[in-house]
């Protein structure tokens, strides 16, 4: 489980992901009012990012975050990044993507 | 698993998290979802026919599970209901007790290795 320290650095992965993989990608949320932590998780099957938080601020930034996975996740992301051909199953890469992004994707096991 | 509707749904979180105040956890996710399964969305997409995707919550107290589907037109109203539960709910995290704690301890740790320092200075 990777947890990630940076919560900029985490919402920037979190959406990368998203877009990457719509149909798989999910965002988990954990709370234990006990212990006083919260944890979120975003994954898609094959790669998994956390963080984990027991201060008051995350949980405002994280509201933020929430409102960003439901417009994304109920309106559907905003022109799906990669598509899989459904024939052949391979990723489809489009041009325009920033090529930051062929990186990120370049470790995955497709 | 139950399925509700967006209101009911969210008057059994705010149930969840009472439950769980003193012992347990909750988990709520999000997930991008037609409702359809493998099957009939390749069916459709072979079709033409366009898949309605909606957001699909799901909540647990690790004993009973909750979801429902909220789509493009009740999300905004539906995340708004869903942030005032947790600001209402969320209470046991921390506050920013451990800045000023820390900024104490930091200069009390300068004071100390200032001393260390002087003090083996002074032997050497």
């Amino acid at each position: 489980m990777v947890y990630i320290t940076s919560w900029d650095d985490f919402v920037e992965k979190s959406v990368q992901l998203f877009r990457a993989d719509p149909e798989k990608t999910r965002y988990g949320m954990k709370y234990r009012h006990c212990d006083g932590k919260l944890v979120l998780k975003v994954t898609d099957d094959r790669e998994c990012i956390k963080f984990k938080t027991d201060q008051a601020q995350d949980a405002k930034k994280m509201e933020k975050l929430n409102n960003i996975f439901f417009t994304l996740m109920a309106r559907g992301p905003e022109g799906n990044i990669v598509s899989r051909d459904y024939f052949t199953n391979q990723l489809i890469y489009p041009m325009q993507m920033s090529p930051f992004i062929y990186l990120f994707l370049v470790n995955r096991d497709v | 698993m139950v399925r509700l509707q967006p209101d009911p749904f969210l008057n059994e979180l705010t149930n969840m998290f009472e439950r769980t105040t003193e012992k347990g956890s909750v988990w709520v996710t999000l997930k991008h979802s037609s409702d359809k399964s493998k099957v009939q969305r390749n069916k459709m997409k072979t079709c033409g026919e366009k898949i309605e995707y909606r957001c699909l919550v799901r909540a647990t107290d690790g004993k009973k599970t909750i979801s429902t589907l909220v789509g493009p037109k009740d999300h905004q109203r539906f995340q708004a209901s869903y942030a005032t539960i947790l600001k209402a709910r969320m209470t046991a995290l921390r506050k920013r007790e451990r800045k000023d704690k820390r900024k104490a301890a930091d200069s009390d740790k300068k004071e100390d290795s200032k001393i260390r320092s002087t003090a083996s200075k002074t032997t050497n």
